[in-house]
């Protein structure tokens, strides 16, 4: 298999169709610049054909959810910031919050105000953004548990949070999911999900759709019993659990349950596809992210690596690990199921995000959803049906030379599967995969994605492992090194009908920070080092850096203030899985700064946070 | 296999004898009565302790109690959280000097007796005192730990400094170059 894709050509049908695009981009009237609208996407056709439902239509200057919309495409419709001007961009204010572990989530932004939350442990900040500095309205404290701190396999981390019926709803890394009033910054309810002290913490962002928060477990490494469960967004109250692992009562397997693959249809394959006894400490976390298609009523999520991470322990399929679910948003019932990395034994996990887009197939329309696996294998996947469409490499790896188109399931290279107490050499990608968590972002206006990911390898050892709760059912000893080229990270955009890379910008250090696309046709992301830049969204072109304090592992996210001007804020604060590169030199320190950018002629005008500040004259002398 | 079961058997010890453990200074060696007195911090009013620096494990050095003790911190999954180098990762670095609850064989033991309010669990009543040792057997070989007798430098900040073990400054690999705006690779335009 080449390890690197070939360079994009597009088809003279296709060149054809994007030449008709920039024209159709180029007749649009021009944006207002001082009502930083936007501009009307439905009718540009993006290269691929691809294009997303962006329900629920959030308000052009906010940025109400993680993901921005049901489909998680972290797209904003605001343009004021385009590739004439983004050079310009300067900081126009910053926000410390003290935390010291990775920050991971990206601001949210409703009725003039910005909700944070930091890492542990984990106080919620509310900012008013009508005054000179964005001040903080109101803090909250939640105080969990320290021990919590200990258990996470990965920081004290926390990936986000979420925003309805006027509170600000998110997991605390104890394992309890909490609602807080957005007025009052009052506790509305908290409602205990797992058990700390056997290793469960929460690192999620809750995620609401309608009326139910959707939450889920982190714990892989410690042996935990994964599920994801829905609550009352009024009270807090469970309304559902589904386990990823056990019989098909727990897993929420019914009549209704219809995978496209043979080999996943059967009875209780959550608990016989694994020893006897052992899919109760199966891991199989839910710490990613959840989609929504409101047509289809159903929630996409995927689910972590089984435990213990040594699978000689553990033989079979091991269902339903390092796998996709959609089920049904109001029951909870499974719809489908696929598995991407049968028989984990890599750590390769299936929890990244799932971005809900509606592709061209053979004639038709097809509602799909793209995920880049930390497999190293981007699935583009039928999001009715769960048949996958689209299964291509989008970085180095050597565990597998393909996907069976027949089964969806990977061809392993046999070479490179561990056995216990041997060391292997050079397994590529390691265990954070070839992408991680880190959301990447769709452009309909282009029809791409656009992903942060690494080019790492390991030598791994596995130890068989005993299972004692709390402490970690793990086993895999690594080192980790980085592939082919040297450079740790790379962002990439990638077609996701064809299943091709169109440009790559490798970089020195990890790149784990979410992406961000706007229909001014810019992209942004943050490097490991520090490094916020603003790309062109169709050649790749690199047109604005910005060195910030410590490392970005977060995600940056675009709103217009009350002034009317189009900002840009990221979170710095390295932490979590980028941590595997902290004795590479020149890693940063811990930071914990929010940073929030507009354009440098904006800085001119006196005006709400920029150049007013509530800093009194000064005194004549005395 | 062995120690799935033994850890059975004191589960169901432990199980029989309920959750709460009662101390008792009965069936003690004056080490564990040592380590029981041994403070957690400073003393008030700057007095000297010289408990630290009287407390020595048993097994020190002895190759087999290190093999025995690389083995358990294996078996009882302290590798997964310290790393099977001991230079962290979920859990501190146990080789490097710096050691937040204390660094002297009596500080260590104490500090896998009771657990650590982060995260770091109890195995008072899951391991016997020797195996408790070892397992210090096996940090103290890293060269990471404060010698007894170092143990009131140790509370001042001067062992460290005088210390050179396997965990002493760590080099990074180099290689890092200037450039900080990469052009991108196949741009298509």
């Amino acid at each position: 298999m080449p390890r690197t894709p070939p360079p994009f050509r597009l088809a003279p049908a296709v060149c054809a169709l994007a030449a008709v695009a920039v024209l159709a981009a180029g007749c649009q009237k021009p944006a207002n610049p001082k009502q930083g609208l936007a501009v009307p996407v439905e009718h540009v056709a993006g290269w691929t054909g691809a294009t997303a439902n962006l329900a629920p239509n959030t308000p052009p200057g906010e940025w109400r959810s993680e993901g921005r919309d049901d489909a998680n495409t972290r797209y904003s419709p605001l343009t004021q910031i385009n590739a004439a001007n983004v050079a310009q961009l300067k900081i126009a204010w910053t926000f410390s919050d003290g935390a010291q572990y990775g920050h991971e989530g990206a601001p949210l932004v409703a009725d003039n105000t910005m909700y944070v939350v930091t890492p542990y442990p984990n106080i919620a900040y509310a900012l008013d953004l009508t005054k000179p500095g964005a001040p903080i309205k109101w803090s909250f404290a939640p105080n969990p548990s320290p021990m919590a701190i200990g258990k996470a396999c990965c920081d004290a981390v926390l990936r986000g949070w979420a925003l309805a019926d006027g509170k600000l709803i998110y997991n605390l890394l104890d394992a309890h999911t909490v609602a807080v009033d957005v007025k009052t910054g009052k506790e509305v309810w908290r409602t205990k999900m797992d058990n700390v002290e056997n290793g469960a913490t929460m690192t999620m962002a809750a995620t609401v759709y309608g009326d139910k928060v959707y939450v889920g477990n982190s714990g892989g490494e410690m042996g935990v019993h994964g599920w994801l469960a829905a609550l009352d967004v009024k009270t807090g109250k469970e309304l559902w659990r589904a386990y990823n692992t056990g019989p098909d009562d727990q897993v929420k397997i019914g009549a209704d349950y219809k995978p496209f693959y043979s080999w996943l249809k059967g009875k209780d394959l959550g608990e016989t596809t694994w020893p006897k006894g052992m899919a109760v400490h199966g891991g199989s976390a839910s710490w990613g992210w959840v989609s929504f298609d409101p047509e289809l009523n159903l929630i996409y999520y995927g689910t972590a690596n089984p435990s213990p991470r040594v699978p000689a322990q553990r033989p079979g399929l091991n269902l339903f690990s390092a796998a996709v679910w959609a089920r049904d948003a109001d029951t909870g019932m499974a719809k489908w199921a696929f598995q991407f990395t049968p028989h984990d034994q890599w750590d390769y996990d299936g929890v990244n995000e799932n971005v809900l887009i509606d592709i061209p197939w053979q004639g038709k329309t097809r509602k799909a959803m793209v995920q880049f696996n930390r497999n190293g294998f981007a699935y583009t996947i039928d999001r009715q049906t769960g048949e996958v469409l689209v299964a291509q490499p989008f970085g180095n790896l050597n565990w597998a030379t393909g996907i069976d188109m027949k089964t969806g399931q990977p061809i392993v290279n046999p070479a490179m599967q561990p056995k216990p107490n041997v060391k292997l050499a050079n397994a590529c990608p390691t265990d954070i995969g070839v992408k991680d968590w880190q959301p990447s972002a769709f452009s309909p206006r282009t029809g791409l994605l656009y992903t942060a990911m690494f080019n790492v390898c390991m030598d791994v050892t596995d130890h068989p492992q005993s299972y004692i709760a709390g402490t970690p059912y793990d086993g895999m000893e690594m080192t980790r090194h980085p592939g082919p080229g040297g450079n740790w990270g790379a962002f990439i955009a990638w077609d996701p009908v064809r299943g091709k890379k169109v440009w790559e910008i490798p970089e020195k250090f990890l790149v784990m920070s979410g992406a961000l696309t706007t229909a001014s046709d810019l992209v942004f992301y943050g490097t490991v080092d520090g490094w916020f830049r603003a790309v062109d969204a169709r050649t790749g072109k690199v047109l604005w850096s910005q060195k910030l304090g410590s490392g970005i592992v977060s995600q940056p996210m675009t709103y217009t203030g009350p002034d009317g001007q189009q900002y840009v804020a990221v979170y710095t604060g390295v932490g979590g899985a980028a941590m595997v590169e902290s004795k590479q030199a020149g890693f940063p320190a811990r930071g914990n700064t929010l940073y929030v950018f507009a354009l440098g002629q904006a800085a001119q005008q006196p005006r709400p946070g920029m150049q007013v500040t509530d800093a009194p004259g000064a005194k004549p002398g005395q | 296999m062995r120690l799935t079961l033994t850890l059975a058997a004191t589960t169901l010890l432990l199980a029989a004898c309920g959750q709460r453990v009662v101390p008792t200074s009965s069936g003690m060696t004056p080490t564990e009565r040592a380590i029981e007195a041994l403070p957690g911090g400073d003393l008030a009013g700057g007095v000297q302790s010289s408990i630290g620096a009287s407390i020595r494990n048993p097994l020190e050095g002895q190759p087999e109690a290190i093999a025995a003790g690389k083995q358990l911190f294996v078996q009882m999954n302290c590798a997964g959280c310290h790393g099977y180098d001991l230079g962290g990762s979920m859990g501190p670095n146990l080789t490097d000097k710096y050691w937040r609850y204390g660094g002297s064989p009596g500080a260590i033991y104490r500090s896998i007796a009771d657990g650590h309010p982060q995260g770091m669990p109890a195995w008072r009543r899951a391991l016997p005192p020797d195996q408790i040792w070892k397992v210090v057997a096996y940090i103290q070989s890293f060269g990471g730990a404060t010698p007894p007798a170092d143990y009131q430098g140790a509370l001042q900040g001067d062992y460290a400094a005088k210390a050179t073990g396997k965990g002493a400054g760590t080099g990074a690999q180099s290689g890092a170059k200037g450039a900080s705006a990469p052009a991108a690779q196949s741009p298509n335009p």
